[in-house]
């Protein structure tokens, strides 16, 4: 059964040439679990508010929209509101009410259903999503992920047919954006719900989903299962490749090698690219599968005569120690920069809150060098943030010794610090614009760290610089909160580049980018270490952390538990730690991305022959 | 003052139309009335209810803040009123008389009492029931106060995180001269107005998404009117129409000026006075009697 079909939907904003969708359709069936996929902007959000009539933009618009074998704009408000659930982005914006119970009755309330019914649905709801617990508590003692939940309880507690959600775990951590998904799942599973999900994170939505759709432009470009989707992106060498899980990024870069004919050796190998119906792997546990046949059968795929060296060579691989990725050297490709001097010393340093409280920030110790892109990786909770404030100090740590560019947070008054150059760009980017313009912040803080304030010339051309440097050029006549997630954070850098740092704090900078944009910011922030400043990265983005950084932190309990260069700090980790090394541990040693991954199956199909 | 007061106190657990019409009586029968033995009784009940409450942390308030206060204001109306027949003595050329000095004495012990009344207040109820009993006068009012309740602790915490973010990036708010630092709390509130109208967008859809605007809205509340609850306001409702109808009939009467007569020692008087201690006594009573049951049932 169809519950929606979208029929060659074209929409365009009004005054915008460019239009937003543009011959959209798409089939939904009842109880599937769909996927929306495309980098931001791409109209994923204006084709979801297309499903619900009191959501849906203003604007030139054409094609239609069937919910339930009827035109959905002819379906009634109050039917509407019940049967189609939406979950928005922001897990703040979305709550209403002060408490959690109150939130959640909030949907029935409006259906004016009676307090016997709204007790019941209430109660079921809470102990389908484990509110219990916090069901008597006010909304501002929940966590970002638990507020999130409870926008999701409090639509569902209305018993929609369809749950349409926009972008809903962008703001949310990794840890808790993956039990987000998960409770997703079991909704589809247990209550057989219809769910459609636009993501940008997709490791964790693609291998639930039982269809994809790709957009690009205001355009589907394809859909279908997510191998079809992945083999799609594949051969149009979409960009959008790079948000796909790892083990579909691996299997994708090195099955279609052979489709491509690119490595001829390849071939009509009975397993390797040619068959296009084969499922693609999506979890670490396929991946992992898949891998481990690759590896056996031999990068020739079926080529006998390579297969005697395959056998004498994996006893090793199963042990886990004898490759070495691609034989390089281990992280040798960035050695030098760790070689400045100290910007942050940290020594045995203890805080904590309250007189009766417990420390947060325990015993710890931490170096930074000047040249140096460090990140600390932790659980939620760990105190990540609390460290990032005594060392602006913010927190004003009661043990141990931190030095910040050779001064004592706690004795530096005002903005000495930042006089100095320690520069803290906080978790919310919005948090730094109070100019009505991009443009105007940027003066802002380009003018109050400019040696000679007044000379305007000087202080323009030092903003043009910086907006060049973080592409920020073609944002500067915007208001800031009119630009999307990632365009503020760049936005935020450039202010941050302009208050002329030495010592650069990032608190989860990567949250709400997409994968196209984490690349280039990755590119800017090696720029900036190679010319000498140092970057202290606190993140949940294990990835990022393990492409980019020159070294890696494990954050737990208050303290650094243990350090080193990614490519050793992550191979040690077991859990915490990539799902490229989850996938290919034992199998490849101290290989940590995806790239790492392909570039060694690929030498050693070379070498094979 | 701590919700821990809240979750502990037997009373709190009772329907909110209970507490409000408790708190009600115990506040405006002083006030109205000021008869010493009913200020007496309502004052002492206040007193160690809240210091049961709040342990020592009540006490320490109690004897710290609350009775100080009341010998400010004992000292006070003698002072400057001279009304009453019988005189002391002369301060200043002014006559001290003995009906303000006793006028001074109840109305500090109406204020002692009215103001541990209110703490008790505090320490015991929730935003919930004030919500509640609101939502029951004006539907939309109860909206209206939960969502003020949640947006106000939101800005403030938004503020919190906009100055720190501005701090990171070299504007501090704290510290410069006068007129710079002035210039940047207007710019974070200018800011705070922008941020405020642009995530009520998202609010907004919420909202609607979710029915808001249908006609028939209706209000839930989590509290149940039980069996408990209506023994209960049947029981208090009994004991204050005696008081009530005591004073209606003046068998319990008070007059302060000219001469300061008092009523009530008649049997009749005697009963009201019983009432109204058993009326206020009633919270304490609950927890009294809560702890004790709960104690002996883990032997």
């Amino acid at each position: 059964m169809t519950i929606f079909e979208i029929n060659n939907l074209g929409f365009a904003y009004p005054e915008r040439a460019v239009p937003a969708l543009d011959g959209v359709s798409v089939e939904i069936r009842s109880g599937e679990f769909l996927v929306i996929c495309g980098k931001s902007g791409c109209g994923k959000s204006t084709l979801l508010r297309h499903l619900k009539t009191v959501l849906t933009p203003f604007g030139e618009r054409s094609g239609d929209i069937v919910f339930d074998g009827r035109p959905l704009a002819s379906v009634e408000q109050r039917e509407q509101a019940a049967r189609i659930g939406f979950v928005l982005q922001s897990p703040d914006n979305q709550i209403v009410t002060d408490k959690v119970w109150h939130e959640l009755a909030f949907g029935l309330e409006s259906l004016g259903e009676k307090t016997p019914v709204i007790r019941r649905r209430v109660a079921e709801m809470a102990s389908f999503f484990g509110i219990q617990e916090w069901y008597g508590k006010s909304v501002s003692e929940l966590s970002g992920g638990q507020k999130q939940i409870l926008a999701l309880a409090s639509v569902m507690a209305m018993q929609p047919d369809v749950l349409i959600l926009d972008e809903p775990t962008s703001q949310l951590d990794p840890i808790a954006a993956e039990d987000f998904i998960e409770t997703l799942k079991k909704i589809n599973d247990e209550i057989g719900t219809t769910i459609i999900l636009s993501e940008h994170r997709l490791e964790g939505a693609l291998p639930r989903a039982d269809r994809a759709v790709a957009m690009a432009s205001g355009r589907v470009i394809c859909q279908g299962s997510s191998s079809e989707v992945g083999r799609a992106l594949r051969a149009a060498a979409d960009p959008m490749l790079s948000a796909m899980p790892t083990p579909m990024r691996v299997y994708l870069a090195l099955e279609s090698e052979g489709e491509n004919g690119s490595e001829s050796e390849r071939e009509g190998a009975p397993e390797g690219g040619g068959n296009k119906d084969a499922h693609v792997p999506e979890t670490v546990r396929e991946g992992r599968v898949y891998l481990t046949e690759k590896l056996q059968d031999g990068a020739g795929g079926g080529q006998n005569g390579s297969g005697g060296r395959e056998a004498s060579d994996h006893p090793d691989a199963g042990e886990g120690s004898g490759r070495s990725v691609a034989g390089q050297d281990t992280d040798g490709e960035r050695p030098a920069r760790a070689k400045g001097e100290e910007s942050i010393t940290l020594k045995e340093v203890w805080f904590r809150y309250e007189r009766s409280g417990n420390d947060i920030v325990k015993d710890l110790s931490l170096t930074l060098r000047a040249g140096e892109l460090a990140c600390v990786v932790g659980g939620n909770g760990s105190g990540k943030t609390t460290m990032l404030g005594v060392i602006t100090g913010e927190n004003r740590h009661y043990r141990g010794k931190v030095r910040v560019l050779g001064l004592d947070p706690k004795k530096a008054k005002g903005t000495r610090l930042s006089d100095a150059g320690l520069v803290a760009l906080p978790q919310n980017p919005q948090t730094l614009f109070t100019r009505n313009t991009v443009l105007s912040n940027l003066i802002d803080v380009a003018a109050a760290h400019a040696e000679n304030p007044s000379d305007h010339e000087s202080v323009e051309r030092e903003v043009r610089r910086v907006a060049e440097l973080t592409d920020t050029v073609g944002l500067l006549g915007f208001h800031p909160y009119d630009i999307s997630g990632g365009e503020q954070q760049r936005a935020g850098l450039a202010m941050a580049l302009l208050a002329r740092p030495k010592l650069l704090l990032l608190d989860e900078p990567t949250k709400g980018m997409d994968s196209f944009f984490k690349e280039k910011f990755s590119v800017m922030l090696r720029q900036l270490c190679a010319d000498g400043l140092g970057v202290l990265m606190v993140s949940h983005d294990v990835e990022f952390c393990a492409k980019h950084a020159d070294r890696c932190m494990l954050f737990f309990n208050g303290g650094v538990v243990s350090e080193g260069a990614p490519r050793a700090f992550f191979s040690g980790n077991s859990f915490y730690t990539t799902a490229a090394n989850r996938m290919s541990r034992g199998l490849i040693a101290e290989a940590i991305t995806a790239e790492d991954v392909i570039e060694y199956v690929r030498d050693r199909a070379r070498g094979a022959l | 003052m701590t919700a821990s007061a809240a979750d502990r106190s037997i009373f709190a657990g009772y329907h909110p139309i209970i507490n409000y019409v408790f708190f009600g009586y115990a506040v405006l029968v002083p006030i109205l009335f000021m008869h010493p033995v009913l200020l007496a009784i309502s004052f002492a009940s206040a007193f160690s209810w809240f210091v049961y409450l709040n342990r020592g942390r009540g006490l320490k308030f109690g004897l710290g803040l609350v009775v100080p206060l009341m010998v400010i204001a004992a000292l006070f109306n003698p002072a400057f009123n001279h009304e009453g027949a019988t005189i002391l003595f002369y301060m200043n050329d002014n006559p001290i008389t003995l009906e303000s000095v006793i006028y001074g004495i109840c109305a500090a012990v109406m204020i002692g009492g009215v103001i541990l009344w209110f703490a008790c207040y505090n320490a015991v109820m929730t935003s919930d029931k004030f919500i509640y009993l609101f939502g029951r006068m004006v539907p939309a009012m109860s909206l209206v106060i939960s969502m003020a309740l949640r947006f106000i602790p939101r800005y403030r915490a938004q503020a919190g995180r906009i100055a720190s973010a501005r701090r990171g990036i070299g504007f501090d708010v704290s510290s410069g001269k006068f007129l710079r630092r002035v210039r940047s709390g207007g710019e974070i509130l200018s800011v705070m107005v922008t941020w405020a109208l642009e995530n009520a967008i998202e609010t907004s859809d919420s909202m609607r998404s979710r029915g808001y605007g249908l006609s028939g809205r209706t209000a839930y509340s989590v509290y149940r009117f039980d069996s408990r609850d209506r023994a209960m306001l049947v029981a208090m409702l009994a004991l204050m129409a005696a008081v009530a109808t005591a004073l209606a009939a003046e068998v319990v009467s008070v007059m302060f000026f000219p001469l300061f007569t008092v009523s009530g020692t008649s049997p009749f008087g005697m009963a009201a006075f019983a009432c109204h201690a058993a009326v206020c006594v009633i919270p304490l009573a609950l927890d009294v009697r809560e702890d004790v049951v709960w104690r002996m049932s883990l032997k």
